[in-house]
């Protein structure tokens, strides 16, 4: 016990010694926390970019509705089915959809589109579909006006106010006319989807179809992305055999390689960067054993046993590491926060380049706890690891050396 | 001088710090100029294919074509243009194509594609069309109406050598057009959405059935060297002013922002290992520093005035700098000489990201070379900035309590 | 290639020996008249629902066709032109016109088992394949020659081979089988009701089943047609199309 006392003083007789080891742990540990929180951050925003453009984090269909997607496999809309998602706690929005493709028709050309029948509201909440406007105005419910996508709009040489036609395949074999006047013009960073969505209100969209109470999905946003897997099987289980419950990865498994690609290189730069730290931390440590040399052969000399020189190095370490973690945690929280409050921009070729793919030109960082945590104990782990190099050399001391 | 001498000296002095602080410079340094060299070898790689085997250099069309893909727009008198290009000496290869979007239809079903009308031999010299081959042969001379097709299309629409395939379009006069098709080869490149939506015909078959004659739609050029490509597109827009040339940068902003993309990237990891190496330098230093009180204080005491001191750190530090720049970089050169002839293959967990987006799964760094010099000049900004703290400390310091130490 | 929408017979001939292609143009020369007019209910079943269409017919020649459907009523008056390879809609609730791009051909007319294009295809039974006699069978106590259907190179046709079987007696299609090149059944038709109706003795029920979907099929009856009364060109115009009610 008195170990700990002798330590404790040890630390506090040379301060400036002391603070610079702790220092470099609480840098270390800045460091790692900062970078590591802008990592999750830009990867959790690019999700985030992605999913919300249209897909959502989860969507529920009829299931075999994802390998054939017609009018034939869309669901009746229950109100029981809405309200058991709507239970769950981490499920933030549920955008009901029916989803068809169709012929637009303006005076002199066709091309084909896809038709999107929405709730409005609900579909802002969960895809931001409102801030897509560029000109006119967004639906409301009960409009019989019609959003067209940029692309299209330009292609029929259509404008706000003008009319456009669908024309198309309805459910059961009906068929599917009607003309439009468009409401408001939507521009989607993604080309596919400027090029050829529309979008109506739902109700509108049934009527198109004749697919009365028919729903091809629920697009549901959920408030923590990491909490996927496991909200996606809850769901799963609810909804039974009837639906399918598919979540953003299933639906767009080529987006999820290319994040795991990412995330696989920017591990290993991550891991260069924890390197660097531990030799940080290391020449301090061993600057810190030699510059003692003459004080522990002197402790040696008079007769205390190696072994016990060695737990008190290791406890002034450990007290020095540990302190030095923990002020770096308090002190990279204010600095992550303003960081994710004030998100890094960046201008110029790379910002005009990003946004016109609808990306914001921006480099967030991600308040998550973990990430702290996590920084922390790896740092901590680290610098104990490193410790037990000079800590081991002290057992080798040969205190008539060392005292000259 | 003494001062060079008396810092090279103290290096010595102390060789576990002195080599703990090279070990890190240079892992620092070997570390940076590698990922540097890995994101420079897909990029060049990425660039390489999009103008080597999908877009070439430069495209020329008609304004309008573009637009709608209407086979009405055709470049006027094609034969007369590319006898001019050809004269053009920065030019190497030319190849005209008739371009057609419509259907292909089989008994079970139909998809969008883009055919393209090409002249074998031309083509194969401008895309390496022939090298993508991965079943049939490359358009036989004899055989009427035969179509190249994409693997990802051919398995998609569970086609097969020798099976026969209806394309529809439109011709010049808007008129519906169809004809039979048979596959007789198929290829694959290392980008599937171009796969799944491109097929390739003889122009010369093509062209009656579009009605347009001896007409192109599309002048794709290859250059000698890739560095003339602004000079040349501006030199042909100002030659032609009726036409649109475009280069691959515009024809495909993708690819210009993934190179943006990259390229910001590198510099984030730059400042990102530099922090990390700065921090190390400072710590390092600062403990040599406080180790050394005595001894500084001995110096100063002797007459050494404060700038000298100062100096002899600095300098410290930069022959450390020095000593560690050389081990970081030639690791990073000799792996990079390495892996780029031998390749890191990432396709065992990334090939169809990869594909998706146009990306072969295998790597080869390139060697920075063009960032070198900024690399190195950082590195030493870097190092020279790291002592300053530390020294500053070692001055703060009064002669005789440094002694008492 | 269907003859879907011109199948009729002449009065019988006596039985020669003939070839493939005599038998083959003998039953396509039933199948026409200079003009024809009919009515037809259209069937479409489905494993979930079904939907049935009344439609009027006119024809002329290979060159010429209007389809306009009369019931149910949230249809009435949509009408189809075809003049040549060209195909207009016209669609009296959005009181529009629109011509069929290519990227619809292939899509289903109606909901029903047929695309776009079968209304388009001019008759291409004898120009668009060779033909060779494959044997005899009997159908509904009818005995038919079976034919061979063999498309020839340049024919922009998606299948691999047809097998149609053609009644020896009055030169009646009564059963076609649509395969692909690999020799996979994709399409089944079948002529039934054999009546004589505007003269003429045809199968007056058709029935189109897609061989890969269980419990799919489209059933064509025809309530009566009428052969040869004269219709002019000027018929087959869009103008007349939007009066036509």
């Amino acid at each position: 016990m008195w170990l700990l006392g002798l330590a404790w003083k040890n630390l506090w007789r040379n301060k400036q010694r002391t603070l610079i080891t702790m220092a470099a742990v609480f840098f270390a540990v800045i460091l790692a926390s900062v970078v590591s929180s802008l990592q999750k951050g830009v990867f959790e925003n690019l999700i985030k970019n992605v999913v919300s453009f249209y897909s959502g984090y989860i969507q529920v269909h009829q299931k075999g509705y994802w390998d054939e997607q017609t009018l034939e496999n869309t669901f009746y809309q229950n109100p029981e089915t809405e309200r058991k998602i709507r239970q769950d706690p981490l499920v933030t929005g549920i955008a009901p959809r029916l989803e068809s493709f169709a012929l637009a028709a303006s005076a002199e050309l066709t091309k084909g589109c896809l038709v999107v029948g929405v709730a409005p509201n609900e579909e802002d909440k969960v895809t931001r579909l409102k801030e897509k406007v560029v000109r006119g105005s967004y639906l409301q419910s009960g409009d019989e006006s019609i959003l067209i996508s940029e692309g299209l709009s330009r292609r029929l040489k259509l404008r706000l106010g003008d009319t456009l036609v669908l024309i198309g395949q309805g459910y059961h074999g009906a068929t599917a006319a009607g003309k439009f006047p468009i409401k408001g013009i939507l521009r989607f960073g993604s080309p596919e989807l400027n090029d050829k969505t529309v979008f109506l209100t739902l109700m509108a969209a049934r009527t198109l179809y004749s697919a009365e109470n028919q729903l091809s999905s629920y697009v549901l946003s959920i408030n923590n992305p990491d909490k996927l897997g496991k909200i996606t099987s809850r769901l799963k289980h609810l909804l039974g055999s009837q639906y399918e419950v598919m979540s953003w990865e299933e639906m767009m498994p080529d987006v999820k390689q290319h994040i795991q690609t990412d995330t696989a290189s920017m591990s290993i730069i991550t891991g260069v960067l924890y390197l660097l730290i531990c030799f940080g931390i290391f020449g301090t440590l061993l600057m810190m054993m030699v510059e003692r040399r003459f004080e522990l052969g002197m402790l040696v000399a008079i007769g205390m046993k190696k072994i016990r020189l060695c737990l008190l190095m290791l406890a002034e370490l450990v007290f020095t590491v540990l302190s030095g973690c923990i002020l770096g945690i308090l002190a990279s929280v204010p600095i992550v926060i303003y960081l994710k409050l004030h998100p890094i921009t960046f201008s110029g070729k790379m910002a005009e380049i990003y946004e016109r793919f609808g990306f914001e030109p921006i480099f967030p960082a991600s308040t998550d706890p973990e990430i702290f945590l996590n920084q922390a104990l790896v740092i901590l782990f680290l610098a104990l690891l490193l410790s037990l190099y000079p800590v081991f050399r002290v057992l080798q001391l040969n205190p008539v050396k060392a005292m000259k | 001088m003494m001062l060079l001498i008396m810092a090279w000296r103290n290096i010595w002095r102390n060789k576990a710090r002195s080599m703990t602080l090279i070990s890190s410079i240079a892992l620092g340094l070997f570390a940076g100029v590698f990922v540097l060299a890995i994101y420079q070898g897909m990029l060049k790689s990425r660039i390489k294919t999009v103008i080597r085997d999908e877009i070439s250099h430069i495209q020329i069309h008609h304004p309008l074509f573009r637009n709608d893909y209407e086979a009405i727009y055709t470049i006027p008198q094609p034969e007369k243009l590319q006898v001019r290009l050809q004269a053009i000496n920065e030019i190497q290869q030319i190849s005209a194509r008739s371009v057609a979007e419509g259907m292909l239809a089989t008994g079970t079903g139909s998809n969008g594609v883009e055919i393209r009308g090409v002249n074998p031999a031309n083509e194969r010299e401008v895309s390496n069309l022939d090298e993508k081959l991965v079943e049939g042969t490359y358009f036989n001379t004899g055989l009427k109406n035969q179509l190249l097709i994409g693997k990802k299309l051919a398995n998609k629409m569970k086609l097969k050598l020798n099976h026969k395939v209806v394309l529809t379009f439109t011709d010049r006069d808007n008129n519906v057009i169809s004809a039979a098709f048979r596959i007789k080869s198929i290829y694959q490149s290392t980008n599937t959405p171009l796969d799944e939506r491109i097929v390739y015909v003889k122009r010369s078959e093509l062209n009656p059935l579009l009605a347009i004659g001896s007409g192109a739609h599309e002048m794709a050029l290859l250059l000698k060297n890739d560095e003339s490509l602004d000079e040349v597109e501006k030199r042909l827009q100002k030659m032609y002013p009726q036409l649109s040339v475009q280069s691959w940068k515009e024809l495909s902003p993708e690819t210009e922002m993934s190179i943006t993309t990259v390229n910001q990237f590198s510099i984030i990891i730059i400042v990102i290992i530099m922090l990390a190496l700065a921090f190390g330098i400072v710590n390092t230093m600062l403990m040599a520093i406080l180790e050394r009180t005595r001894e500084t204080g001995m110096m100063m005491a002797l007459g050494m005035n404060k700038p000298k001191v100062f100096s002899v750190i600095l300098l410290e530090t930069v022959f450390l700098t020095l000593a560690g720049l050389p081990a970081g970089l030639l690791l990073a050169w000799g792996l990079s000489l390495y892996t780029g002839s031998y390749g890191i293959n990432i396709s065992s967990f990334a090939e169809e990201a990869m594909s998706s987006f146009g990306y072969a799964s295998i790597i080869y760094p390139e060697f920075p070379f063009q960032y070198l010099s900024d690399v190195l000049l950082i590195v030493i900004i870097t190092a020279l900035l790291s002592s300053i703290f530390p020294a500053i400390k070692a001055l703060s310091m009064p002669p005789v309590e440094a002694l008492k130490k | 290639m269907r003859y879907v929408f011109l199948l009729f017979t002449l009065i019988s001939f006596q039985l020669q020996a003939q070839t493939a292609y005599e038998i083959v143009k003998k039953a396509d020369e039933k199948m026409r008249g200079k003009t024809s007019q009919s009515q037809m209910l259209i069937r479409t079943v489905r494993p979930t629902w079904t939907r049935e269409m009344e439609v009027h017919t006119w024809m002329k020649g290979t060159t010429f066709a209007l389809l306009k459907i009369v019931s149910p009523a949230k249809d009435k008056g949509t009408s189809f032109l075809k003049k040549k390879r060209e195909v207009w809609n016209w669609l009296p609730s959005l009181e529009r016109t629109i011509k069929l791009p290519p990227s619809m051909m292939s899509q289903s007319w109606m909901g029903t088992d047929f695309t776009n294009d079968d209304l388009v295809k001019e008759s291409s039974a004898l120009e668009d394949y060779t033909h060779t006699i494959a044997g005899d069978t009997l159908i509904n106590d009818r005995s038919c020659y079976i034919i061979r259907f063999t498309p020839k190179p340049e024919a922009a046709v998606v299948w691999g081979k047809l097998l149609v079987s053609i009644d020896k007696k009055d030169f009646i299609e009564l059963h076609t089988l649509f395969f692909d090149e690999d020799g996979s059944l994709l399409n089944v038709m079948n002529a039934s009701d054999i009546k004589m109706m505007g003269g003429r003795l045809i199968p007056t029920r058709l029935e189109m089943i897609p061989a890969d979907k269980k419990n799919q099929k489209t059933v064509i009856v025809y309530k009566s047609i009428v052969f040869n009364k004269p219709i002019s060109d000027s018929f087959f115009t869009i103008e007349n199309v939007k009066q036509l009610n």
